[in-house]
Formats: C-alpha cells, sequence, structure tokens
C-alpha cells in the first residue's frame, strides 16, 4: 500500500524573540494558513494533521488540543508527535508516513514554539532527580561540556565553530522569515560575546524564538496537481539512543545516532560522497561546534578535518554544499518548529521558491533533526520522483 | 493571577493606535512526589547505611552503569547484577559555567561561577555528570583524576558528595 510523497507547500511565520500579537493557536493558523495559500488549497481538502512543540517550555496542558483547529485539525485526524528537539523532524517524519501510508492524501504538518510564554532552561533542567538534576545547567552546559571533549579529540578550536555561527547569520540576511539578523556579524563579535559556558559564547548558541512552521505532503498523484515542482521524500529515518548525559562517553565525537541515520540513509540511497550528491543541507545545530561535529559524523569530512571544511567555505552559500542557506537553527529556534523549518526550507530550496537564499538548480537535499542527545531523525527530499 | 504590571508599563508611550497587549504573569508551587523505583532505592540505601556507589551490571555485554538501571537497552536484558564502583574517577569532559541557570531544586539562579565535569568513576562505563570543586579552567584537563568531597551528615542522595575535588596520584 505505501506510496511516494511529497513535500507541496510550505508557511511559516517571521519568527522573533517575542510575540505579543499572537497566542500559540494564532501563531499555528497563521503557519498553516501560509502553506495552504502557497499550494492554493482550502483547509477542506486537507485529510490528516499532525502537530508538535515542547509543552514544558510553556507550562500549558494539552498545547495539541488547544492549537488543533488553528492547525485546521476539526473533524479530522491529528497525533501530536513529542520527541524532545527532534518532535518538528519527527513531526515531518510522521507526516510522510501518513501521506506515504496511503490511507490519506493531503496532510498537514505543523510545529510550533513560544518561548516567551515560559522557561526555556528551567524545563531543560527538569531532569531526573535522583540524579541529574541539581547540576542541570541547561542546553548551553549540556553541551560546553561535550565540547571540550570534541575540542581535545578533534582540534577543533573556538575560531572555527565562531565562523560557523558567521556563515549562520549572514546566510538568515538572505531569509525574511529567520529571527537573528545581525548584518556586522564577524568571527571577533562571537569571540568577544559573554561566555555562557566555557567554550560556548552567547552568539555561538540558538537563539528561543517565538514561531510556527507549517508543511503539506500530498501523495504521488496528487503532488502535480498542487506543486510544479514536488519536493519527493527519497528516504526518512529516525534513531534513539540511552537516556543520560553521562552515558554517552565523547558524545559529539560518536554520535551514535547521527552516525547510524547517516550510514543506512546513504546506503539506501547509494550516496557515496555526500558533499557532491547533496545540493543543500539543512540541519539542527543548536551550537556552533555542533556543525562541525555533525559534519564529521554526516560523512561531510573525514574525522578531525570539519575546521577545515569552514575554513574552505565549502557549506558556505557559494561552496560546493551549502549548509543551511536559511540560517539554520543558530539564527531561529522555535524548538518545535525548528525541525519542520529544515524540512520546509529543504523543500523550497527545490521548489525554486526560497528567494534570495535560492541555490542554484537544486536537486537533492539532506534535512536533519537533533534532540538533546538522544535522537536524530533524517530525510532526503529530492526533485525527481 | 493577575496582569503583569511591567508588560502594562512597557505599554505605555507607544503609538495610539497600537493596541495594548495582554500578557498574565503566574507563578506555580507544585509539589510532585516521583518515586525512585526499586535500582535507585537500593542504590542510595547501599549509599547511605554503607558508603557504597553500586552500578548495575549486564551480565550479558558486562557494562557497568551508573546510575543503575533495570535494563541494559542494548542487549535488551533486565539487569539483575551489582557491581562497586569507587569514588575517584577520571574527568572525560569538563566545563565552567558563567550563566546563572536556574536551579531546579530551588527555582533561583545557581551562584556563578561554577566547575562541572563528566567523570568516569573507576568500574563505571558510564560518567556522571557533577560539580568541580574548582573553578579556574587553567587547572583543568582531560584525563584528570578527581575524588568525591563528602558531606558530613549523609541523607542518601546525590547531593551527599559536595563536589569532585582534583587530586594527584
Amino acid at each position: 500500500m505505501k506510496r511516494n510523497a511529497a513535500i507541496i507547500a510550505t508557511g511559516q511565520t517571521k519568527h522573533q524573540s517575542k510575540r505579543n500579537d499572537a497566542n500559540q493557536a494564532e501563531m499555528v493558523f497563521e503557519a498553516a494558513r501560509r502553506a495552504l495559500e502557497d499550494a492554493q488549497l482550502e483547509m477542506k481538502d486537507i485529510d490528516a494533521v499532525i502537530t508538535d512543540n515542547m509543552e514544558l517550555f510553556e507550562g500549558r496542558a494539552l498545547p495539541d488540543m488547544w492549537v488543533a483547529e488553528g492547525a485546521g485539525a476539526y473533524m479530522k485526524h491529528q497525533l501530536k508527535i513529542a520527541t524532545g528537539g527532534t518532535s518538528g523532524s519527527s513531526a515531518v517524519i510522521a507526516g510522510y508516513y501518513t501521506a506515504a501510508s496511503g490511507l490519506f492524501d493531503l496532510v498537514m504538518v505543523v510545529g510550533f514554539e513560544k518561548h516567551s510564554d515560559g522557561h526555556t532552561f528551567a524545563g531543560m533542567t527538569l531532569t531526573n532527580p535522583f540524579w541529574d538534576r541539581p547540576i542541570a545547567s541547561a542546553a548551553p552546559g549540556n553541551f560546553a561540556l561535550s565540547i571540550t571533549e570534541y575540542m581535545a579529540s578533534r582540534g577543533v578550536t573556538q575560531e572555527q565553530a565562531a565562523m560557523v555561527a558567521v556563515k549562520a547569520r549572514k546566510n538568515a540576511l538572505n531569509n525574511p522569515y529567520a529571527h537573528l539578523h545581525i548584518p556586522d556579524i564577524t568571527v571577533e563579535k562571537v569571540l568577544n560575546s559573554r561566555m555562557i559556558a566555557y567554550p560556548i559564547h552567547l552568539l555561538d548558541m540558538c537563539p528561543q524564538s517565538d514561531g510556527a512552521c507549517a508543511i503539506i505532503y500530498a501523495s504521488e498523484k496528487k503532488a502535480k496537481e498542487f506543486c510544479e515542482n514536488p519536493a519527493w521524500v527519497k528516504a526518512a529515518i529516525t534513531r534513539h539512543d540511552t537516556p543520560y548525559l553521562g552515558d554517552h562517553i565523547d558524545r559529539l565525537a560518536t554520535i551514535r545516532t547521527i552516525r547510524e541515520c547517516s550510514r543506512i540513509i546513504y546506503k539506501k540511497l547509494g550516496i557515496t560522497d555526500p558533499v557532491k550528491q547533496f545540493d543543500v543541507a539543512e540541519i539542527y545545530e543548536p551550537v556552533s561546534y555542533a556543525e562541525l561535529a555533525w559534519y564529521e559524523a554526516m560523512g561531510f569530512c573525514e574525522e578531525g578535518e570539519a575546521g577545515k571544511l569552514i575554513e574552505d567555505g565549502v557549506t558556505s552559500m557559494d561552496g560546493e554544499l551549502p549548509v543551511n542557506p536559511s540560517g539554520g537553527v543558530l539564527s531561529t529556534n522555535p524548538v518545535g518548529a525548528s525541525g519542520v523549518i529544515r524540512a520546509a526550507e529543504g523543500a523550497l530550496q527545490i521548489h525554486g521558491k526560497a528567494g534570495k537564499r535560492q541555490v542554484p538548480d537544486v536537486e537533492t537535499v539532506l534535512v536533519h533533526g537533533y534532540g538533546v542527545y538522544t535522537w536524530c531523525d533524517m530525510m532526503v527530499l529530492s526533485s525527481h520522483l | 493571577m493577575s496582569v503583569n504590571e511591567k508588560e502594562k508599563e512597557k505599554g505605555k508611550g507607544k503609538e495610539e493606535d497600537e493596541e495594548e497587549l495582554l500578557r498574565v504573569s503566574i507563578n506555580m508551587d507544585l509539589e510532585y512526589r516521583w518515586s525512585g523505583g526499586s535500582y535507585f532505592t537500593k542504590f542510595y540505601k547501599a549509599w547511605k547505611e554503607e558508603r557504597k556507589i553500586l552500578g548495575s551490571k549486564c551480565s550479558s555485554c558486562g557494562r557497568v552503569y551508573l546510575p543503575p538501571r533495570l535494563l541494559c537497552a542494548k542487549c535488551y536484558k533486565k539487569i539483575d547484577e551489582w557491581a562497586e564502583i569507587s569514588d575517584k574517577g577520571t574527568v572525560r569532559a569538563y566545563t565552567v559555567v558563567y550563566q546563572p541557570f536556574i536551579d531546579p531544586r530551588t527555582g533561583k539562579p545557581r551562584p556563578v561561577p561554577y566547575g562541572m565535569a563528566l567523570i568516569q568513576l573507576d568500574g563505571a562505563d558510564t560518567t556522571i555528570n557533577y560539580f568541580l570543586e574548582e573553578n579556574d579552567l587553567s587547572k583543568m584537563r582531560i584525563g584528570m583524576r578527581v575524588q568525591a568531597v563528602w558531606r558530613d551528615e549523609i541523607e542518601g542522595n546525590i547531593t551527599d558528595i559536595k563536589y569532585f575535588r582534583i587530586i594527584e596520584e
């Protein structure tokens, strides 16, 4: 019964630090309506809806219930997906399964987060009270630990990480939906920004954003009807690891979930040289150093060569494999939406609708989601069925 | 529940046609009662009564888990074996935190700066994330040896360890 499915439309809000003018449901409504407009569809055409966010951050019960009508789920199939920071990319994969199952033709996926409503860092510290809660130091603290380990084993420098941060913020200037627009960003500016937890400077980290993002899938027979250049899903995969931060010695350098996803998905699609075979990658890099570690884990370079890859400009807009033309998570992070944004931005490149951030002649795109240290999602989109 | 006065303050002086937008601030004081389960119960009993740190050991692959847990995920085998772990170990990763994150036990910002590390205690295959006595980066390195400094009163929870101290061996 399985059949092909494609992303045929996208819609997102202008991401920013505080959306006083819209509540959670209103943001979801805004993103979903823009996706419908993109495909000239009406909500009555949509057969199924998938939603996601990190409900602990906003402290509201059943957010999936409150945002459902904005997502168009009234009297329809609606499911909520939750896998930590990968929730958005997992919702994207769930949406694909739904459309590819043969049970639903047009599927809406909407992810959102409204960090200004709540306590992201406090939410992140609500770990096991019998073990790591007294020391929990939110995402920057967790990352900082892994980064000293990664720097020691791979020899990457603070300057190379800052170059990742600069690349992301420069790309974001081409994206009208991106949260951070920092026109005068430089490596010096990153290195001179406040130290949060050694070696992470403020500008090495992603922001906390308010925002929502929607995509629409169509089954094979409907896709061409509503989209000139559908972004066909060639493969999707998700992998999970064990729960404690301390379970993963040398976590960034070994990152088992990403390595396993890459191995399986590349084998399936015959990807032997990802830098040549992908035209764009939209990856989930919550901190500059993570992008360097992901380059190695995704096979964009040899082990220990990630610093050189960013220095050589291979992943910049005019490089061989532009990574995150959107500006990435480093420029925009409404967590529940961030994984959906990766897929939306990847699809936009194939739709040919990426505006000033459009990479020419895009055929194959890698989309990636990352959740704490325990989840990885990957999807490959193609202009060819 | 009350309208956040600060937000109302911020709204003043804006363009007349800009509608004042509502925002409420709510503080919640809720008590949660988590059960530790049989593994943590046994772990902290040995910790308190015998001053022992116990890991759980997979009888199939031999991996020793700290904190102890009911199964080895890789082998998907229930764990029944226990292994004693030292309060000395090796630092695998470290940082000094300068941002005052909220301490989830108190709801208040934690004093900064503080050192923390992933420490592989002798006898364990996993690491523990905990405070270091030291907060001077220049004195930290991967591979350095540390030992737990215990409080005088042992209550039977993780904070019975004040922090880990760098040791020379």
